[in-house]
């Protein structure tokens, strides 16, 4: 295994505190949240088995220095979905999706007719996967509204609204409000453009 | 369409601009040597990104050198690399089908500028396509499925920005490395994704003008090329949502020297230019300031 210290990226000598920050940040950084339906999900949980062994190796390293304290457990754990669903074919989608495999999944909720809430919420998921993220949230905004009460679709639409890991300092921005700090780009980015703006005859360095 | 993405200067430390700047340069160079004099002005920040996406996360060793824009002082730039030259590669082939695409949309009046350009081009693109044979056919395949969905004018953002995001992603599939592979493609796929999304607010008014094919015209509410405020907000959570993808990829993989740069443009940068672009902010800007500077100089003239 890599050394501990070098995965939670802090120096050996830090304190325990220090470690504890470094951990909950990556944690952070790598929880199955940020990584919900999303197809390099498979990558994250590895990284988050991988800072979890860090954790408890560096822990179980000082305990063993200092002689007290009862093991504990890591922070965060990964989740998995224990939904299912009751229509065989629906099913047969959910396990394809399951799988990775987008196009049969999509063959299958095509020869379906009756497009119900789970329907959109499975057809949501493919587009979702895809990287369509203006359709997966129009099929899950149908499935919600046709279902309101269902957990299951309620969390796959509220996951836009997770805005995923950012550093601390970065939390605040947004493309619908944040700080327009573009002014001194957009010139440079122009002459630079050949093929936004026909800038071919401008030097190309802004430098 | 290329060029909206760069670092929030603001971020960076005197080290890191210098380093970014060593990498455009080094681009710029690795142009000029592989394709001539012509290819150095396809150079703009997305393909730098490109370049420091594939770049090995170590230091690069850096020369100073002289060149048409620094003739005199001359600037510090990054020796040619496998990953310079990869994304040198890229940019010729991408260029090149931009510049065609261009010139089927223009009639032959407003298109003489591309077929101009296509002219001192052609001799790149033919030895850029020799060297990726592949990736060029791909690129050809993607434009003409993004060429047929212009003419149905395709209704969704969505598919209307797949075949410009799947070439983008396309750039990192000669990589070896499995893991990687896959997590750059995730990136630029959602990057493609982006890019192409904020070219269509950023062109909404001038294509409600000429009549040109724009997704956004067919999936929002529109009035005189403008998007209404409930649409508008729709379209920047959309923008949003590709952001959070590419962030959330990026994190998988370490960059070494680059991450304050990368970290500066997924965290922070992206936002701020998209915003920038639906506000109507980005371009008119750059509009008055060169309108400004054109008054001013004509000024001084008389």
């Amino acid at each position: 295994m890599n050394d501990p210290y070098k995965v939670l990226n802090v120096s050996p000598s830090a304190s325990d505190e220090e470690v504890k920050k470094a951990y909950r940040d990556l944690a952070r950084k790598y929880h199955p949240d940020n990584y919900h339906d999303n197809p390099l999900a498979d990558l994250a949980q590895e990284k988050m088995k991988e800072i979890n062994e860090a954790y408890e190796q560096i822990q179980k390293q000082r305990r063993a220095g200092s002689g007290y304290g009862a093991p504990r457990q890591s922070y965060y754990g990964t989740t998995s979905n224990g939904y299912s669903s009751a229509d065989p074919t629906m099913q047969q989608i959910r396990l394809a999706i399951a799988r990775g495999d987008i196009s049969q999944a999509e063959r299958l909720l095509n020869s379906v007719s009756d497009h119900n809430a789970e329907w959109n919420f499975l057809m949501g998921n493919v587009c979702y996967r895809r990287g369509w993220l203006d359709e997966a949230k129009r099929y899950f905004e149908t499935a919600c509204r046709m279902d309101p009460e269902n957990p299951e679709y309620r969390q796959a639409l509220a996951a836009f609204n997770n805005r995923g890991y950012r550093p601390q300092g970065y939390q605040t921005v947004s493309t619908s409000c944040g700080n327009d700090a573009c002014s001194n780009w957009c010139l440079a980015a122009l002459c630079c453009n050949l093929l936004g703006g026909g800038g071919y005859f401008c030097l190309p360095c802004m430098f | 369409m290329f060029g909206y993405v760069l670092p929030s200067q603001s971020r960076l430390g005197e080290c890191e601009r210098e380093r970014f700047r060593a990498v455009y340069c080094g681009l710029c160079h690795t142009l000029r040597e592989r394709y001539g004099f012509a290819a150095s002005l396809l150079l703009n920040y997305d393909f730098t990104l490109l370049a420091i996406l594939l770049s090995s996360g170590d230091e690069e060793p850096c020369t100073v050198r002289r060149c048409a824009v620094h003739p005199c002082r001359g600037c510090r730039a990054q020796k040619s690399t496998p990953a310079l030259e990869a994304a040198a590669d890229r940019t010729v082939i991408l260029s090149w089908w931009q510049l065609r695409d261009h010139i089927a949309d223009h009639g032959f009046w407003s298109g003489l500028k591309y077929r101009f350009a296509s002219l001192f081009l052609r001799g790149a693109y033919r030895r850029a396509g020799e060297r990726l044979p592949r990736f060029d056919a791909a690129v050809r395949l993607h434009l003409q499925a993004l060429a047929a969905l212009e003419d149905a004018r395709c209704a969704s953002i969505d598919m209307a920005a797949e075949p410009f995001a799947a070439l983008m992603a396309d750039a990192a599939a000669d990589l070896t490395d499995e893991k990687r592979r896959r997590i750059l493609g995730q990136l630029l796929y959602q990057l493609g994704r982006w890019i192409y999304l904020v070219d269509a607010a950023d062109d909404l008014k001038k294509d409600t003008e000429s009549g040109n094919y724009n997704p956004l015209l067919y999936r929002y509410h529109t009035e005189n090329g403008v998007l209404g405020d409930a649409d508008r907000l729709a379209l920047a959570e959309t923008l949003d949502a590709s952001i959070a993808r590419m962030a959330s990829a990026y994190a998988l993989y370490d960059y070494g020297v680059w991450t304050p740069i990368l970290d500066s443009i997924f965290y922070e940068s992206l936002y701020g230019i998209g915003k920038a672009v639906l506000d109507g902010t980005y371009c008119r800007r750059t509009r008055t300031r060169y309108g400004e500077r054109k008054k001013k100089s004509n000024e001084e003239a008389l």
